[in-house]
């Protein structure tokens, strides 16, 4: 039995199956709910408000996450509630999903161009009944005496020969795979082939097109990785693998389909056909990778998370689907171990000046997964963290992710304790309906500034403010933004239970970085690389002040943006940086956090606000 | 110094997460003579039992029960020692086998619950992480436990919760065990899923829950 909804303000309509849930019909009707949890029930953002009574009853998630106010004015959460009639359905503002906003410029690539294509341009002797040889024999002895020997053709490749070089007048283009393989074949004297990098990120993609002739990028474009709605973070990925038959196949469809999607963006931009993209280099973590190429995650979903491969591959690009020129290989980079993938060491490549310096660096790339590394001295140290996706806004009662409406960043006036807020898209007059991670970072750092956090987390209830104030279930929450400031027309607030999050989260990088610093014999860390969108968002002042990572003096911190996707452009336009990236990955040394004894009491430690209490460490806590 | 100034002790020991406080007051209470139990009663678990109000208010958080789970730990390891062999059965609530799944090795919130059990009066036989289903259900029959209490934090090491209850109707035991699950992505919905018989969100609302498993089996 089909039925009707119709979601409001927009009108638009769709039709269901019975017992289809509002999720699945707001997608199908081009409607995108934010859904960090990915349908799971547990984080109560994909919050709409129901008509009429055709539906299933309330689930317990939904108990959860709503108030009985809310559930008396017909509000439930759209991943819970399944149609069973025609429905009409309201979409409150804070329950869509915004076109994020995506940092991947990085910084300015300086290296070597060396690239792993040769584009040779050979003049033959045309065929004659005196010179009887085949176009390959031809070919083969054309490239042999330039010294290529023990060539290969591609298969495509080969089929365009014949035609190629007549077309040429046997003048012809061959373009040369790291000196073992010809990939592809183009009349005449060919002037420009491309190649792209690609950073595959849990929630984001950055895509970089380059001139692998002149080392330039030509352009660059971002996109949302949409198996974003399968859940946030790598492990709900996962899940989705492990539980849904087709599940594996459906998120490879859609990164495979996101990154066909961001070729073809670039390649409009630049004015580059498809068959002139002729390598490429990609990065990601581990799940991404194992999805992307099509290979059962899993494995590295539960203990002890091995991974199939961990080499860096070569793979015709064809054979994942992917649309290049269909000789084109392309190179992934290697894992480093477990949940280090090879977004990291494309991090590596780029901080690979320090590894021999007597500074220890400590690089943090903070994604929906944290790894960090401990460099210096000849050695590299490497670690997952757990810090779960806090910092983008799930989990946050008022959380949301860097889009139009996020407060990015604010301060606390210490008199008034007045908010100063700076909104994304104030320029355009949008007002505040909620708080990305970089706000509430600054949010924990100016509340524990102005005395209204203590060290170990609570609200201080002593001072007498309005703005802190018991929510409806009686607990403490700190008012943001009042109802008659916010886009949302509701007060914005960060609650106790928000600050426990973000304590988990900052305390599982935190702890991370301790044991690496022991593991490496030192006390102190001099440098500090922050990588990632989210780094590069943070004001330092606020993530050190909420003890973020190790103490380090504010001006040596450095924000370096998409490192993994400057480190996939360096090993796009440099082949012997893949070969490096190969040796990064097998010099570091993975420090497994889940094992170490310490663990627990690093990171019960690592819960509180700097500047330490002295009754911790007196006690050992700390 | 008296009985009651030494569960005083003992009690302010866990509420100020002094695992040297503790210590002490253990070793003070086996040197008076106190029954070990009636000291892990009268007072270690009274602190435990302020901490987990404490924390179900928001007031404390994660470090203050793992500190404070130290504390308890150091005084019960003396204590324990001076309980004689006969006696460690009495004045127990029940048997509790507690683990962290096959495939997850979080156990931040299982040592919590674990502590919190014992503070409670229940026996509790940890088998630590990433436990095999199979050693799970092997070791409940040769312990002969009432609870089998696991922790899951992630979403791909759930189904192991599912698997426990499977082998156990599969080898015709289940009714001779109270199945509890948690861990963060655990909820209600999964653990009725599943089949199990109990779900709780906290370490104090496990106590709570284990107690009523306990009733439910008569005891
Ligand atoms: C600490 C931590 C770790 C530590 C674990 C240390 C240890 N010995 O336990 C370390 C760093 C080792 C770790 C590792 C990993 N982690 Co981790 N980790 C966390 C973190 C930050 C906190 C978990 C915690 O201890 N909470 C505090 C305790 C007290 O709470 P709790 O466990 O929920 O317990 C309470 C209740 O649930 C309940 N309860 C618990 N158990 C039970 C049992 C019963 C029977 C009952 C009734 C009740 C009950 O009572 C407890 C007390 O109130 C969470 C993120 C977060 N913010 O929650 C991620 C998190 C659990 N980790 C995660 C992941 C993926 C990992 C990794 C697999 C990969 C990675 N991203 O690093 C690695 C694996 C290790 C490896 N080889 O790299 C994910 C899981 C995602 C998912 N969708 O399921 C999380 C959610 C973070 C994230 N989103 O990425 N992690």
């Amino acid at each position: 039995m089909a039925h009707t909804i119709i979601f409001q303000p927009d009108g638009a309509r769709a039709q269901c199956a019975d017992g289809d849930t509002l999720l699945t019909v707001s997608g199908g009707a081009g409607i995108e709910l934010e859904t960090p949890c990915g349908g799971a029930g547990n984080c109560g953002k994909c919050l709409v408000r129901v008509e009429n009574q055709a539906m299933s009853a309330i689930t317990e998630p939904e108990r959860e996450s709503l108030s009985t106010e809310e559930i008396a004015m017909g509000f439930r959460l759209a991943c819970q509630c399944r149609a069973h009639g025609d429905m009409t359905v309201f979409i409150p503002e804070t329950s869509r999903q915004s076109r994020q906003i995506i940092v991947s410029d990085g910084r300015a690539v300086s290296g070597r161009l060396k690239p792993g294509l040769a584009c040779l341009i050979l003049k033959l002797d045309k065929p004659s009944l005196n010179d009887p040889r085949d176009d390959w024999q031809r070919l083969s002895e054309a490239l042999a005496a330039r010294d290529f020997y023990n060539i290969k053709i591609d298969y495509t490749a080969l089929r365009q020969l014949p035609g190629a070089l007549r077309a040429g007048a046997w003048t012809i283009s061959v373009v040369l795979w790291q000196a073992r393989e010809i990939i592809a074949v183009f009349p005449g004297e060919k002037e420009k082939i491309y190649g792209a990098a690609i950073d595959i990120g849990t929630t984001t993609l950055a895509g970089f097109l380059g001139d692998l002739t002149a080392g330039e990028i030509v352009a660059q474009a971002a996109a949302a990785n949409s198996q974003v709605r399968f859940g946030d973070d790598v492990i709900s990925r996962v899940s989705h693998c492990m539980m849904e038959d087709d599940g594996l196949e459906r998120l490879n469809r859609a990164i495979i389909g996101d990154v066909n999607q961001l070729l073809e963006r670039m390649r409009a931009k630049a004015g580059v056909d498809k068959g002139d993209v002729l390598d490429m280099t990609v990065v990601f973590n581990t799940v991404m990778h194992h999805i992307f190429l099509g290979i059962r995650p899993d494995w590295l979903g539960r203990a002890p998370f091995t991974a199939a491969v961990r080499g860096p591959l070569n793979i015709k690009a064809r054979d994942v689907g992917l649309a290049l020129a269909t000789g084109a290989y392309l190179h992934c980079l290697p894992i480093e171990a477990g949940f280090v993938g090879a977004d990291n060491v494309a991090v590596l490549l780029t901080q690979r000046a320090a590894i021999d310096d007597e500074q220890t660096t400590l690089v943090i790339d903070i994604g929906t997964n944290g790894e960090i590394n401990l460099i210096g001295n000849g050695r590299v140290l490497a670690a997952s963290c757990a810090t779960g996706p806090a910092f983008e806004g799930a989990q946050i009662k008022h959380g949301m992710r860097a889009a139009p409406g996020a407060i990015e960043h604010l301060t606390i006036d210490p008199e008034q304790f007045a908010v100063t807020l700076a909104t994304i898209g104030r320029e355009n007059g949008v007002k505040a309906r909620g708080i990305c991670g970089s706000g509430i970072i600054d949010a924990v750092a100016e509340l524990r500034k102005v005395g209204l956090l203590l060290a170990d987390g609570r609200f201080n209830k002593e001072i007498d403010c309005p703005r802190l104030r018991l929510d409806e279930k009686g607990k403490y929450e700190f008012v943001l933004v009042w109802a008659t400031e916010s886009a949302t027309g509701h007060d914005i607030a960060l609650t106790q239970k928000d600050i426990r999050a973000i304590q988990l989260a900052k305390a599982a990088l935190y702890a991370g970085a301790r044991l690496l610093l022991r593991r490496m014999k030192r006390e102190t860390i001099d440098r500090v690389i922050l990588a990632g969108a989210f780094g590069s968002y943070i004001r330092v002042e606020s993530a050190l002040a909420i003890g973020l990572f190790p103490d380090c003096p504010v001006e040596q911190v450095e924000v370096v943006g998409n490192a993994a996707g400057v480190g996939a452009r360096i090993a796009l336009f440099d082949v012997d940086m893949r070969r490096e990236a190969a040796r990064l990955a097998a010099m570091a040394e993975f420090v497994e956090t889940a094992t170490d004894p310490d663990f627990q009491n690093a990171f019960a430690s690592a819960m509180y606000f700097p500047p330490w209490p002295e009754a911790g460490a007196a006690r050992g806590i700390l | 110094m008296g009985n009651e100034a030494i569960f005083q002790k003992l009690k302010t020991a866990i509420e100020e997460m002094d695992s040297d406080m503790a210590a002490e007051g253990a070793r003070e209470a086996v040197a008076a003579g106190i029954d070990p139990l009636t000291a892990i009663n009268e007072g270690l678990s009274l602190g435990m039992k302020t901490m987990s109000d404490l924390f179900d208010e928001g007031e404390m958080f994660v470090p203050q029960l793992v500190v404070a789970a130290q504390a308890f730990d150091a005084a019960v390891a003396i204590l324990k020692e001076a309980i004689p062999e006969e006696d460690k059965d009495k004045a127990n609530r029940g048997k509790v086998l507690i683990h962290t799944v096959q495939g997850d090795i979080h156990d931040i919130g299982k040592n919590i619950v674990k502590t919190m059990l014992s503070a409670s009066g229940f026996e509790v036989f940890d088998l630590g992480r990433d436990v095999p289903v199979e050693e799970v259900v092997t070791q409940a029959k040769k312990l002969k436990v009432d609870i089998i209490a696991g922790s899951a934090l992630m979403t791909t090491t759930m189904p192991s919760q599912r698997d426990i209850v499977s082998l156990l109707k599969e080898e015709g035991i289940r009714d001779q065990f109270k199945c509890m699950f948690g861990g963060a992505p655990v909820s209600p919905e999964w653990v009725e899923k599943i089949g199990a018989d109990a779900y709780a969100e906290t370490a104090s609302e496990a106590v709570t829950k284990a107690k009523e498993l306990m009733a439910q089996l008569g005891r």
